[in-house]
């Protein structure tokens, strides 16, 4: 399993740096639509994907090492317009994502490793405010202690 | 120097290819070929905890590795301090903060909407999610506007 992922992460990355998405100068000509080859890349692997994961999904294919294929589409929430809207803008500035960034590291790109620092500090970021926001959300119920406050009036302010 | 490969390969070569990538792994391993969850996943790794996919570590790193090998292919690794516009526009000890700000912005937001260009943006949008295709399409439309934006600010500099 290990092997496998290691040999589709090589295969990905390859095709990736080969397609030249390492250096941030292309990915910056094509989100000024003054070049298309992204958007016909990203776009042709949809092209190949889409068709093939529907087929796969109305056979009722069972992959060999995770069970019967369970591609289950997500509903639309508000964490995804947000999230989208804060990934896009680090996206227009460092004119790489999260893979392009490591393939930058491993063709020579000295720089990318910034960019990779900053996605692992970013992503655990998100984290701690999430389990900080889980914390005050239960805390209340957790410290029963006795309160002057109105009932459902808002304590940590 | 060998140069097995050209600078750039057709896009009609490596978009298939990665599209067949993500039909392999949904098809094998029943999960999307998503670069920040493996992310995640080195994070648990490195942090002690519990790691749900010790898979996806390796495939994090052989992304790096990939690199390195079409780098090789292409005759050899281009080692530099280089970073397109942004690197011609700003001195080095402005540009190390920016790229890390900028990584973290990613980090952050791709956490908070549950994947990457490659997870929402390949993957999800392939197997029609509409929670993908939305945040696809809000994370392309944000960077198109505030690269738009940033050219226009710097007078075409950025």
């Amino acid at each position: 399993m290990n092997r496998l992922g290691f040999a589709f992460g090589m295969a990905f990355g390859f095709f990736i740096d080969a397609a030249r998405m390492s250096d941030p100068g292309i990915i910056h000509k094509a989100l000024l639509f003054q070049s298309a080859y992204m958007f016909l890349m990203m776009g042709s692997a949809v092209a190949v994907a889409m068709p093939l994961l529907l087929f796969l999904k109305r056979k009722s294919w069972t992959t060999p090492l995770g069970g019967p294929l369970s591609i289950k589409p997500a509903k639309i929430e508000r964490k995804h317009i947000y999230g989208g809207m804060v990934f896009g803008t680090g996206w227009a500035v460092a004119c790489t994502c999260p893979a392009p960034a490591l393939t930058m590291l491993g063709s020579g790109g000295v720089l990318g490793l910034f960019v990779v620092a900053g996605l692992f500090f970013g992503l655990r970021l998100r984290d701690v405010v999430t389990e900080r926001s889980q914390e005050r959300a239960v805390a209340p119920a957790r410290s029963p202690e006795p309160s002057h406050l109105p009932a459902g009036a808002v304590a940590d302010l | 120097m060998i140069h097995l490969l050209p600078y750039q390969i057709p896009w009609f070569v490596s978009g298939p290819a990665i599209g067949l990538l993500v039909v392999g792994l949904y098809a094998l391993v029943n999960r999307p070929l998503g670069a920040s969850g493996a992310y995640v996943q080195t994070i648990e790794f490195f942090r002690g905890g519990v790691v749900a996919e010790p898979w996806r570590v390796w495939y994090l790193a052989g992304i790096l590795a990939g690199g390195l090998a079409a780098a090789l292919l292409r005759g050899g690794p281009i080692t530099g301090f280089a970073y397109g516009p942004l690197g011609h526009a700003l001195p080095m000890i402005l540009l190390v903060p920016v790229l890390f700000g900028a990584g973290t912005l990613m980090g952050y937001g791709a956490r908070w909407m549950g994947g990457c260009t490659s997870g929402h943006g390949i993957c999800g949008t392939s197997a029609l999610s509409p929670a993908s295709i939305a945040a696809t399409s809000t994370f392309f439309g944000t960077a198109i506007v505030v690269s738009v934006a940033l050219d226009l600010v710097t007078g075409g500099a950025l």
